[in-house]
């Protein structure tokens, strides 16, 4: 029986790590790098007491406390105490997207495309494929865990001991392992790929929304919320293994339904049933922009749900920032209830212009799929039919770009929106109106941004996927660069550090009125080399 | 009959540095039914797809309608109908919305005709692609096609997953096809459907046309099969240049019975030899396109008697 379940499975294993080594050293060099390089270079950014104080000042704030998880250190503070209130919950988020990455690309995307049709054909175990991605996650968790453990410890940071550093290795090893088999628990839910990314980002992002008002509100509720545990870890603190066993005890609960799940259904089908659809296409579908928005209408939608949940959460705690009151009873009397009001408002706009850029850099992951997809779906086969018909590559190239820009649109206004409206909970609420600032003043760099990665798929569609090299580096840099100290000109490398602190600040009209200019430069020289070059077909 | 639909004249293509395509030229006229056969890998695709403007070609030309075929793509496209040999559908749309999409980006509507060919061959349209085989996304390809009033037909090995029944009445509708005057180039492996439907055949082969023309014209460029019983031992047919593959067939009786090929054009010269021998009995069998097909592929590597 066993022998049936899992023949071949050592072989399979070595294949999938084979053939992902790449992407394997790619993420390793990554993760194990932010974190060594970060820890190499805090002691001379936190050197003095006077520093370390005032960061810790900053980190215990509400509105970092909602970024970055509680901050539970004691003085003296040490560099060390600082880094992992700042690293943990991010660096969590990272190993996070590193397992779903991996874990659906090794079950659904192979599903999708036929190969485990092919392997299972031949004299494999029913299990033998699930089996390996788990050993595959298992060993590329546990690799990144024991190398970060050994980088803290020759990275020489102050503060740092030998538990710590390997509790703190071996936590992300096992936070990322946890949702790496949740992940393949949602991908047998899933009836494509596709469908099992997004689920697996929505748990996350629940999740993390859920660790964010728990730590604001009362963080004794973060042992709940799951994502919370890699901050129970108390890291150069209490030195706690215990949330390790936890997360070991649901890694463990989620692998006994991933396989009883995977026993019970069919390859290539989710346990979601198909139901019938249309017999004839609607009025609506008659375009090759009608098409693409009727394709992307889920995740669009999603998407655009999703932003507008995470600008309430942050919105939600307005309050807690914006209240001078809370924080210093004092200040009661010595300011006049104008003064106080245009603190409290300062305050939050101060926060606001912080998280606009955060939602300016997420709104744009979804328009740059749809613009990626241009290659994409050609390479899928997808649009040669349409090549076939009276549809100029215009039409085809003006259709995704205008689809990317609505989302993306949508996205950024949802957010601000949702922060605006349950950031009305504040005892001196900003107007609404106040926030489209951040709207208008942030649109046109996320056009250009746009604008960049259509200007990679008309040029070189082969390397399209520099392109998110964006936002990536536009989260490190802006994000992190407060914390990082990181020069002006290295912000803005990214059209997102081309915008001023809107909405505190007011919107420079003319340096939108430019960036739109240049998204429409780019977008013309686009399509020039659009219309010009093979399309590259199966 | 003389409007010339397609004209492909000495049209190449590159890769980088490799050229898949070197010299293709063949025209279709009107009315016309034309099979374009040929091993894998050797450049039907790639010139279909460069007839569709998805790819541009590095030299030569090729006219539909008279028009460029990169040039004016968009216009050409509106009076022709394609159905590719792989078909990729989007997984979340339904068969029956793909075929309204396909016929709405041409400008045209979802007809009795549209319904009677779903009913033809079998197809549930309330189904998403994701669920079709190979075979119900050609089925849908192929309605869509089919229900198209085009001018022009280009039909890339259509119909490799398709069962038998549901191939002939592929076949009878390109059939109906050529009975109103369109034309139709059709690429195909089943040698079968493109003896029985083409009108014209060319063949393609490392990227040249190595022969056009009718069947018939092609027959008589190559070797017809011949079984021949006689009463008097032949003596110098085998010496014969034309004659190939001569092997004597020992029966029973001991009479002289041999099976040997010979040039289509030698035949008659063949004939007087033979009949000095008396014969007993003949069959001939004149060459299939098969045995053309296969003689093109393995006879011409490194330059045949043909060129």
């Amino acid at each position: 029986m066993s022998d049936n379940l899992f023949n071949q499975l050592g072989y399979l294993t070595r294949i999938y790590l084979r053939r992902d080594r790449l992407w394997i050293a790619g993420w390793l060099v990554a993760i194990v790098g932010l974190i060594a390089g970060t820890a190499v270079s805090f002691d001379g950014i936190y050197g003095t007491q006077s520093t370390l104080a005032s960061i810790a000042a900053t980190l215990k704030t509400p509105a970092m406390i909602a970024l970055f998880g509680p901050f539970l250190a004691k003085p003296p503070y040490t560099p060390a105490l600082i880094f992992v209130s700042e690293m943990m919950v991010f660096m969590g988020l990272f190993f996070v997207i590193m397992n779903i990455y991996f874990a659906v690309k090794n079950t659904r995307a192979d599903e999708d495309n036929g190969v485990t049709e092919v392997i299972r054909a031949h004299a494999v175990g029913k299990l033998s494929p699930l089996t390996a991605v788990v050993i595959e996650l298992f060993l590329i968790n546990l690799l990144n865990g024991i190398l970060i453990a050994i980088s803290l410890s020759f990275s020489g940071m102050t503060g740092t001991d030998t538990n710590g550093n390997w509790l703190l290795g071996l936590g992300f090893a096992g936070f990322g392992f946890m949702f790496g088999i949740l992940s393949l628990l949602l991908a047998q839910l899933a009836s494509n790929a596709r469908g099992a990314t997004t689920l697996s980002y929505l748990v996350l992002g629940a999740a993390y929304i859920a660790r964010m008002l728990t730590d604001v509100q009362n963080k004794n509720y973060t042992w709940f919320t799951v994502f919370g545990l890699i901050e129970k870890l108390a890291i150069y603190t209490a030195n706690n293994w215990l949330p390790l066993l936890y997360m070991g005890l649901l890694t463990l609960f989620f692998l006994t339904i991933t396989v009883f799940l995977s026993l019970q259904r069919d390859i290539g089908a989710g346990l979601l049933p198909a139901r019938a659809g249309r017999r004839r296409a609607s009025f609506f579908l008659a375009n090759p922009l009608s098409l693409i928005l009727r394709l992307e209408r889920t995740s669009i939608i999603v998407w655009v749900c999703g932003m507008f949940i995470l600008g309430i959460s942050y919105g939600s705690i307005f309050s807690n920032i914006g209240d001078l009151i809370k924080t210093n009873p004092i200040i009661a009397d010595l300011m006049s209830s104008d003064a106080l009001r245009d603190s409290n408002q300062a305050l939050i706009l101060n926060f606001a212009a912080t998280l606009s850029v955060i939602f300016a850099i997420i709104a744009t992951i979804p328009a740059i799929i749809i613009i990626l997809k241009i290659n994409n779906d050609e390479k899928k086969g997808w649009l040669e039919q349409i090549h076939a018909k009276g549809i100029s590559r215009l039409n085809i190239l003006s259709s995704y770009t205008a689809a990317a820009l609505l989302c993306e649109t949508l996205c950024l206004l949802f957010a601000l929106l949702g922060m605006g409206i349950a950031g009305m909970g504040a005892p001196d609420p900003v107007p609404l109106v106040r926030f489209l600032r951040a709207f208008v003043g942030y649109l046109p760099a996320l056009y250009v941004v746009t604008g960049i990665s259509l200007f990679l798929t008309a040029f070189i569609p082969h390397l399209q996927n520099i392109a998110w090299l964006l936002p990536i580096y536009g989260i490190f840099s802006l994000y992190f660069g407060e914390l990082l100290k990181l020069p002006q000109w290295a912000k803005n490398l990214t059209p997102y550090g081309w915008v001023n602190r809107v909405p505190l600040a007011k919107v420079e009209w003319s340096h939108g009125f430019l960036m739109l200019l240049l998204t429409l430069g780019l977008i013309m020289v686009s399509y020039l080399a659009y219309s010009r070059r093979d399309l590259s077909g199966t | 009959m003389s409007e010339t639909v397609l004209k492909i004249n000495n049209l190449q293509k590159k890769f980088g540095k490799l050229a898949v395509l070197k010299n293709i030229t063949f025209s279709i006229q009107r009315g016309e039914v034309f099979g374009f056969i040929g091993p894998n890998g050797s450049g039907k695709s790639t010139t279909i797809r460069i007839l569709l403007g998805i790819l541009r070609a590095n030299g030569g030309s090729a006219t539909i309608f008279g028009q460029d075929v990169w040039q004016n793509a968009v216009s050409i496209h509106r009076r022709i109908a394609y159905v590719p040999g792989d078909i990729y559908l989007w997984p979340n749309l339904t068969g029956g919305e793909i075929i309204d999409l396909f016929l709405k980006l041409n400008q045209q509507k979802h007809s009795t005709k549209t319904d009677e060919l779903i009913k033809q061959f079998h197809l549930d349209p309330t189904k998403k692609a994701r669920t079709y085989s190979k075979g119900n996304r050609q089925k849908v390809a192929l309605i869509a096609a089919f229900s198209t009033t085009a001018s022009f037909y280009i039909f890339d090995e259509p119909t490799s997953g398709l069962d038998p029944l549901m191939e002939e009445i592929f076949q009878k509708n390109v059939l109906a096809l050529k009975e109103q005057g369109k034309s139709v180039l059709l690429s195909s492996h089943i040698l079968s459907e493109v003896e029985k439907m083409c009108d014209r055949i060319g063949i393609i082969r490392d990227g040249q046309i190595i022969e056009t023309g009718t069947l018939e014209d092609m027959r008589h460029l190559t070797r017809t099969a011949i079984t021949v019983e006689i009463q008097e031992p032949l003596t110098n047919i085998q010496h014969l240049p034309s004659v190939h593959n001569f092997t004597p067939i020992l029966t029973a009786d001991k009479t002289n019975k041999v099976s040997f090929t010979v040039d289509s054009e030698n035949i008659n010269q063949l004939m007087e030899q033979l009949v000095k021998h008396k014969i007993i009995s003949l069959q001939s069998t004149p060459p299939t396109l098969e045995d053309l097909f296969l003689r093109y592929y393995n006879h011409h590597e490194g330059g045949g008697e043909h060129e």
